[in-house]
């Protein structure tokens, strides 16, 4: 049975490297400051709602992409709402394909729109997969700790 | 109608900023959620909204009920510098503006539009801390402008008493009754402000609260104007309005915000030939083209000895009663003379900010059962067991741990590497560098523009279509022509 800093550590291990291959910058740290006793969910919270939010974001993406006579207008909008919400939980990567495609939409280039419609599906669901593994693993660290006796330490 | 109780006299000022009230505007759900967390923190209180005009709507109802309002600037029901103008307009609260976008020209729109500030998302802690600043200055500022109405006021006051009174004593009459106790001489200035310094406070203690200016209110108010137009002043006008209550200055600020508003409405009058008001509560529109000159005569008559330069134009006219409005919105008309550079910026940044139609597809209707991408049936299953329980975690453990910032207290691991910026730049603003010379080469034409402006002002002459062009650069062609107005001058709040 690990122990419980060596828990603690794997756990930051697996957020750090998050960090480090740019799944998440600083704004998801701000997220988890802000979680407190109030409100001891809050990180869990806010990225489902991100994750709801942007499913259908994908679905409109797609769905305007799809018309036969394209808005680029709407979805240039869709985009940047992605980029926006993305923005709130410290999906950079998502983020900055929404950058991409949004100079697309500009030059209404169908053939880019489309590739960057794929792209940002998948580092969304990169970035999805990556949160899910956390808050299971945080789970699992959390239930190990306190069988080991431990309490949830507050670090700082 | 005015509540007795102000934003700084309630029970809270002794714990200010605690407990300001904001209300926050932002169709992001995810947004909306950290805001507010975000705020709570600050120990503020938080009301959300995530309709524009819901905003409104709350925002009418609860008149003196918020001290504050952030809102995103893309709203899917209305453009968020409308918001940001209506809620100048009608409830005179400081505005916030948040985007993820940060291109100048979008912040300018949004100081032009009266945005006291203007963050970009992602929005820190600390940035949301200190909103209380934009709060307690335009309070002072009110009492500021009190003071110096009332001034103004008290000497032609006095004057007509004292000339009724056919005695020169008359005047220090009056000024003993103004401000009990004082038997000093007027004629010394300084003391003559300290009196009315006096007389200030108490009637700034009721400015305080602030003038909502009602449907109804603001009824009677155009309805004063119609009948004796923009010149004869203020006080005139708050003489016909007959409400108690309300101020000599109360019915200046709105009455300058007023002209303002008929200025673009006339301009957007001549843009299209149809449509009628969008709004119950604005003035009906054939009000607009008969004040046109008068209100360009009071802007002439109304010359302030504070002028406002704006950013970086140096505006040398021999013409000294250019207003304030027009200074202030010749920023956005610097590029009147290259047209054709702007049709080109136009075209290619087109795209890139959209106007937010009200054609916006509801997302509802649009969820499909099933997600046709990637690897199917885990993340369906995600989707269903979306509730949090599934995912519990100790409050304690989930925020002392996995703080990447900690990392270098914990030498057990391995340092890393600084997260590589991303290839893309967040804030990629390609735009951005077309932008500065195109703005440089825009502040040469300050002269002209001024005299652009202002015969397009007074003669509602073709030049004025010309102007109006020249201002969409940034803007879509938006389906309501009431939207246009919004973008040529940016709202004149104090």
């Amino acid at each position: 049975m690990a122990s419980v800093p060596q828990l603690q550590r794997q756990f930051i291990e697996y957020t750090t490297s998050l960090h480090n291959e740019g799944y998440l910058d600083d704004q998801f740290t701000q997220l988890q400051k802000l979680q407190d006793e109030s409100n001891p969910d809050f990180v869990v919270e806010v990225v489902s709602l991100y994750f709801e939010d942007s499913e259908k974001l994908l679905n409109n993406l797609a769905t305007a992409l799809q018309q036969k006579s394209v808005d680029y207008k709407q979805v240039d909008s869709h985009v940047h709402q992605f980029k926006g919400s993305s923005s709130s939980i410290g999906a950079q990567r998502v983020a900055s394909v929404c950058v991409h495609f949004r100079n697309f939409c500009e030059e209404k280039n169908l053939e880019g729109c489309l590739r960057c419609l794929q792209q940002v599906k998948q580092e969304y669901i990169l970035v999805r997969n990556k949160l899910e593994a956390l808050f299971r693993r945080m789970m699992q660290l959390e239930q190990q700790i306190l069988q080991a006796g431990g309490s949830i330490p507050m670090m700082e | 109608m005015t509540e007795g109780v102000n934003g700084f006299s309630s029970p809270r000022s002794d714990v200010f900023p605690a407990g300001l009230r904001v209300l926050v505007v932002d169709d992001d759900p995810t947004w909306l959620k950290i805001l507010e967390k975000m705020l709570k923190k600050c120990s503020y209180e938080v009301t959300t909204c995530g309709l524009a005009i819901e905003a409104l709507d709350l925002l009418r109802e609860r008149k003196d009920g918020f001290d504050i309002v952030i809102s995103d600037v893309n709203m899917p029901d209305m453009d968020g510098f409308k918001l940001l103008e209506h809620v100048g307009l009608e409830m005179d609260l400081p505005v916030i503006m948040m985007s993820v976008d940060g291109e100048t020209r979008r912040v300018m729109r949004g100081v032009q539009h009266g945005a006291c500030d203007y963050l970009l998302k992602p929005i820190r802690m600390k940035e949301l801390r200190n909103i209380w600043q934009h709060v307690y200055r335009k309070k002072i500022h009110e009492v500021r402008d009190t003071e110096s109405h009332e001034g103004l006021e008290e000497i032609l006051m006095m004057r007509n008493v004292s000339e009724q009174q056919q005695s020169d004593d008359g005047y220090l009459f009056c000024g003993g009754d103004m401000t009990p106790g004082s038997s000093r001489k007027r004629k010394d200035s300084e003391h003559k402000y300290e009196d009315n310094k006096e007389f200030a406070d108490h009637s700034s203690s009721v400015k305080k609260a602030r003038v909502v200016w009602t449907v109804d209110l603001h009824q009677k108010f155009v309805k004063a104007v119609n009948l004796i137009g923009f010149e004869i002043g203020p006080k005139k006008i708050l003489d016909l309005m007959n409400v108690p209550w309300l101020t000599r200055e109360n019915v200046a600020s709105h009455l300058q915000k007023y002209r303002l508003y008929l200025t673009r409405l006339q301009k957007d009058d001549l843009k299209t030939s149809s449509s009628g008001p969008k709004h119950p509560d604005l003035p009906p529109r054939d009000a607009a083209p008969e004040n046109c000159t008068e209100s360009t005569k009071v802007q002439q008559n109304e010359v302030v000895s504070s002028h406002r330069t704006p950013n970086n134009l140096n505006i040398q006219n021999s013409n000294p009663t250019i207003h304030k409005v027009d200074i202030k919105s010749n920023a956005s008309l610097q590029p009147i003379k290259p047209k054709k550079i702007l049709t080109g910026y136009a075209a290619k940044t087109e795209m890139s900010h959209p106007f937010e139609s009200t054609q916006y597809p509801p997302f509802n209707s649009m969820l499909p059962t099933q997600y046709s991408w990637g690897g199917g049936s885990k993340e369906i299953q995600f989707k269903q067991e979306h509730n949090p329980p599934q995912f519990q975690v100790q409050n304690g453990f989930f925020t002392g741990l996995g703080l990447p910032a900690q990392q270098n207290t914990m030498p057990s691991f391995q340092p890393p590497d600084p997260v590589t910026g991303p290839t893309w730049s967040l804030k990629d603003h390609p735009n951005n560098m077309e932008l500065s010379p195109f703005l440089l080469q825009g502040q040469h034409f300050s002269s002209t523009n001024v005299d652009h402006q202002y015969k397009g002002v007074l003669s509602e002459c073709n030049d004025q279509e010309f102007l109006y062009d020249t201002l969409r650069f940034d803007y879509e062609y938006s389906t309501d022509p009431l939207e246009w107005p919004v973008i040529d001058q940016g709202l004149f709040i104090q």
